[in-house]
């Protein structure tokens, strides 16, 4: 082991009274974890490349890219309720009586598509705050709420549909979301692609994404420093009603139908990319990027073994064990993580100790 | 109610002369530094003995050996004259019947008085076994019975008032004993009280030492670990008195004087440590000020505080002290009376609203309070400053981390890196870090509660410097303690609380340790 420098100049040269303790400087951490998934995927991706000749296919790429938007708009909305440590399990029903509220108010009342959009979306809006509502009112755990809310809305949902599937929605919303592409691929991964970043962005630069993470950490910690957690709580219940409805919207678009049975198939999915996108980037942390590639490294995964022959169901052993494994990992990652940040500053203030006893030697 | 007939014939098993629990230089170190250093005590049977001493003394690192929470070093038990070979596991010696009530009382809220005790039985006798119902809550009503506590059995521990609750805890303690000693005859128990009047109102202590005095007619002992001079010389028959850890004395209470004992407790006087003069002024503006204010503890408070001091707030544990940090910052209700800062009323007191008033709280709960420990050192001490620096559409985290880290290295805080996990400081480098990150809003009024708390002795210190460096800037300090020997070096008037009054103010030099200690065991007397 290196010893520290000892400094002759300082104490040869004119003193300045006690030398003022520079900042140690840790040794830049690398955790490689962070990017294990990214180098999974690679992996993945070469080997589907290598066995079948139709997974590198322009077709191919674009159809995976654009098919999962639906499902990729879920799951960022859904991080927001994560981040502040609450559930939201209403997010695929939401969904569903927003694709459904397109169709009845286009298809059945003749609505134009553009009022039958924004009052589907409200409709999220509404769902989201009355979660948030019940749950800061009644001090109720988020998890029961949003389970019984998830269930009540399937209800309404076969109810409002008479259980059947309505289609002939305005193709103008067709246009809108799916046949319009860039760079070859639908337009709806694009915006996909813009609300991530904007969740981004609010999550690591504005005061707000700080506020959320502080009360997903410590609600008590939280309020002693001024944040407003019940606020804070009902704002990411309706952020994630208001988002899931938009992708129900977006899923309306895809299909140019509202089928009532689609929308609870999402729910899942949705939570797996989540907790796997906690193990990506920032270790700990559900975050849009992490979430973006597990999303995607999961849809790599199923459409490559479907093109290998796989029958439909591996979709489910798919998603099922990713987010069974995505939790482990980050249990495992967080902790040796821990362990090791633990060391560093072990290490850093013994080798400051070190350093001051040489410091206080070199002036004796 | 039948009377406690079997009084007499209950200390039969007890020879005369065998004490049922003796120690014997007990020694127990922390990284080397001996918390206990050769502790000796006996405690016959039919004995309630008293176990006192300053904060610190080595009380409760006595308890929690025998506990079975620290494996000590040396010495040796006996228990009914038989050695007990160390370590005792982590049942500590209440396999040997001994058995322990602490503060917390260790009951559930939501669960009847009959499924305590009934778990208890039943537990013992295997894990899958049926809970015979009916026959449990005839036990149970007759254990009650047994020892006159008048609760019904069906009772859910919350809707209990505090001595029954406390009643309840020890008659569970003493059962649950009972049915390790059974097969032959029984042997005289002992039961641990540790501080058990605390929460009580003083009319209900009476109550609880009935109790305490039914299971001496039984023959049973009981040590009882309290700071209330005056209740220890009303029940207990002897006391030992500890001190850094040794015995200073056993004593026979019936002759004993209350000065006699205040006396064993502090020693030889220590040499005065008294605050260095800092030359800072207080004003006579007032930054803080309370009337009449009132919590679940405390109750009627007039409070000033002033720019440029540090108030000193300490007392007993249970004297309100612990609440007022809650009250004055919001975290808790005011059930009467007003708070007002600089002259400005703060009419239903919220963490938000004080803040914006420049009044911060460094609570006592540094890691589930204070902090996020799993973020980093940036982040939480970026926390106030997020509205600040959020310029142009986003937060500029580079000035946030170089704030932060030059407050760090102002503070000595090591490592000085922001990005450090924040779980990953020392428990005296997290509390100069949040000290930093609050000191850095420049705040008007800084209220501490058990500042030094789990610190080690070098940042004691610097806490100490940064705070009196605070008030000479003009800042106004309320700390809040129970170890009130920090108070000497930090404190220009200090309030001693009782029943959640102040009932005695000492200021400037008059501020010692023994006067800190006497004021505060006559505020409990009185």
């Amino acid at each position: 082991m290196t010893t520290t420098t000892t400094r002759p100049a300082a104490a040869s040269g004119p003193s300045d009274g006690p030398t003022a303790p520079g900042p140690v400087k840790l040794k830049t951490r690398r955790e490689p974890e962070r990017f294990a998934l990214i180098g999974v995927w690679a992996i993945v991706i070469i080997i589907f490349s290598l066995t079948t000749d139709r997974f590198l296919t322009e077709g191919n790429i674009s159809s995976m890219l654009g098919s999962q938007t639906v499902l990729l708009i879920l799951a960022l909305g859904l991080l927001i309720p994560l981040r502040v440590g609450d559930y939201d399990l209403s997010v695929a029903s939401t969904l569903g009586i927003s694709a459904m509220l397109v169709a009845i108010l286009n298809v059945n009342e003749g609505w134009s598509i553009v009022p039958a959009c924004i009052v589907a979306i409200l409709a999220g809006t509404v769902i989201g705050a009355f979660n948030g509502a019940v749950v800061v009112k009644f001090d109720i755990d988020p998890f029961i709420v949003t389970l019984g809310m998830s269930t009540l809305l399937q209800g309404v949902l076969f109810w409002i549909s008479d259980s059947a599937t309505i289609s002939g929605i305005d193709v103008g919303l067709s246009d809108a979301v799916l046949t319009n592409t860039v760079l070859s691929i639908p337009v709806n991964f694009w915006y996909a692609v813009v609300l991530c970043a904007a969740l981004w962005w609010v999550f690591d630069y504005t005061p707000s994404g700080q506020r959320l993470l502080f009360v997903g950490q410590s609600k008590d910690m939280a309020r002693l420093n001024g944040i407003s957690v019940g606020r804070t709580r009902f704002l990411a219940l309706v952020a994630s009603g208001t988002i899931a409805a938009l992708a129900g919207v977006v899923l309306a678009g895809t299909t140019g139908s509202a089928d009532p049975n689609s929308s609870a198939s999402f729910l899942l999915p949705a939570f797996a990319a989540c907790f796997l996108g906690s193990t990506t980037l920032k270790i700990g942390r559900f975050n849009p990027w992490g979430t973006f590639i597990a999303l995607y490294f999961i849809v790599t995964g199923t459409t490559g073994l479907q093109l290998l022959g796989a029958q439909n169901y591996v979709q489910q052993l798919f998603y099922g064990a990713a987010l069974i494994i995505a939790v482990i990992l980050s249990k495992i990652l967080r902790q040796r993580n821990d362990r090791r940040l633990q060391n560093d500053a072990r290490q850093a203030a013994s080798a400051e100790a070190a350093q001051q006893s040489t410091n206080s030697k070199d002036i004796a | 109610m039948s009377s406690t007939g079997h009084a007499p014939t209950g200390t039969a098993s007890s020879t005369p002369g065998t004490d049922v629990l003796r120690i014997a230089g007990l020694v127990k170190r922390f990284s080397g530094v001996p918390a206990l250093g050769g502790v000796d005590l006996a405690v016959a049977a039919g004995e309630v003995h008293g176990l006192l001493g300053a904060n610190g003394c080595g009380k409760s690192t006595l308890i929690k050996v025998l506990a079975g929470v620290h494996l000590a070093d040396e010495g040796s038990v006996l228990v009914h004259g038989d050695e007990v070979p160390m370590p005792f596991g982590a049942d500590g010696l209440r396999t040997r019947g001994l058995s322990f009530v602490h503060q917390d009382l260790g009951l559930t809220d939501a669960a009847t008085v009959l499924e305590h005790l009934a778990l208890d039985h039943v537990a013992a006798q295997g894990t899958l076994r049926r809970i015979p119902w009916g026959a449990e809550r005839r036990r149970a009503a007759e254990l009650l019975a047994r020892f006159e506590v008048a609760v019904d059995p069906d009772a859910r521990v919350d809707q209990l008032t505090p001595v029954q609750r406390a009643m309840v805890a020890i008659v569970r303690a003493v059962a649950s004993q009972e049915q390790l000693a059974e097969g032959g005859e029984r042997r005289a128990q002992l039961l641990i009280l540790d501080e058990p009047t605390v929460f009580l109102p003083s009319a209900d202590v009476g109550i609880l030492f009935r109790l305490v005095d039914r299971l001496r007619q039984a023959g049973d002992s009981v040590i009882l670990v309290s700071h209330d001079l005056d209740e220890v010389l009303e029940i207990c028959d002897r006391v030992t008195v500890l001190r850094d850890g040794k015995n200073v004395g056993t004593r026979d209470v019936p002759g004993l004087s209350r000065d006699e004992l205040v006396e064993l407790i502090l020693g030889v006087k220590i040499g005065a440590v008294t605050r260095p003069a800092d030359g800072t002024t207080r004003s006579p503006e007032v930054a803080l000020s309370t009337r009449g204010l009132s919590g679940e503890r405390v109750r009627g408070l007039d409070l000033d505080l002033h720019p440029g001091e540090v108030v000193g707030v300490t007392g007993l544990a249970g004297s309100g002290i612990e609440e007022l940090t809650n009250l004055l910052y919001g975290v808790e209700p005011l059930h009467g009376g007003s708070l007002s800062v600089r002259g400005e009323d703060v009419a239903r007191p919220t963490p938000a609203r004080m803040l914006d008033h420049d009044v911060v709280l460094l609570p006592a709960d540094r890691k589930a309070l204070g902090s996020a420990p799993r973020l980093t050192v940036l982040e939480n001490m970026a926390l106030p400053f997020l509205k600040s620096s959020f310029k142009g559409g986003r937060l500029r985290w580079g000035s946030l981390r170089q704030q932060s880290q030059d407050t760090c290295v102002r503070l000595h805080v090591k490592p000085a890196d922001p990005a450090a996990l924040f779980s990953s400081l020392s428990g005296g480098n997290q509390q100069k870090a949040l000290l930093g990150k609050w000191l850095d809003t420049k705040p008007a009024v800084m209220l501490l509660a058990e500042p030094v708390q789990g610190v080690d002795v070098g940042a004691r210190r610097e806490i100490f410097r940064l705070v009196r460096e605070a008030v000479a800037g003009g800042a106004s300090v309320l700390c809040a303690t129970s170890d009130y020997e920090q108070l000497v070096q930090l404190a220009d008037r200090v309030l001693i609380f009782a029943e959640g009054r102040v009932v005695d103010e000492i200021a400037g030099d008059a501020i010692t340790k023994d006067a800190l200690t006497t004021a505060i065991y006559a505020g409990a007397a009185a």
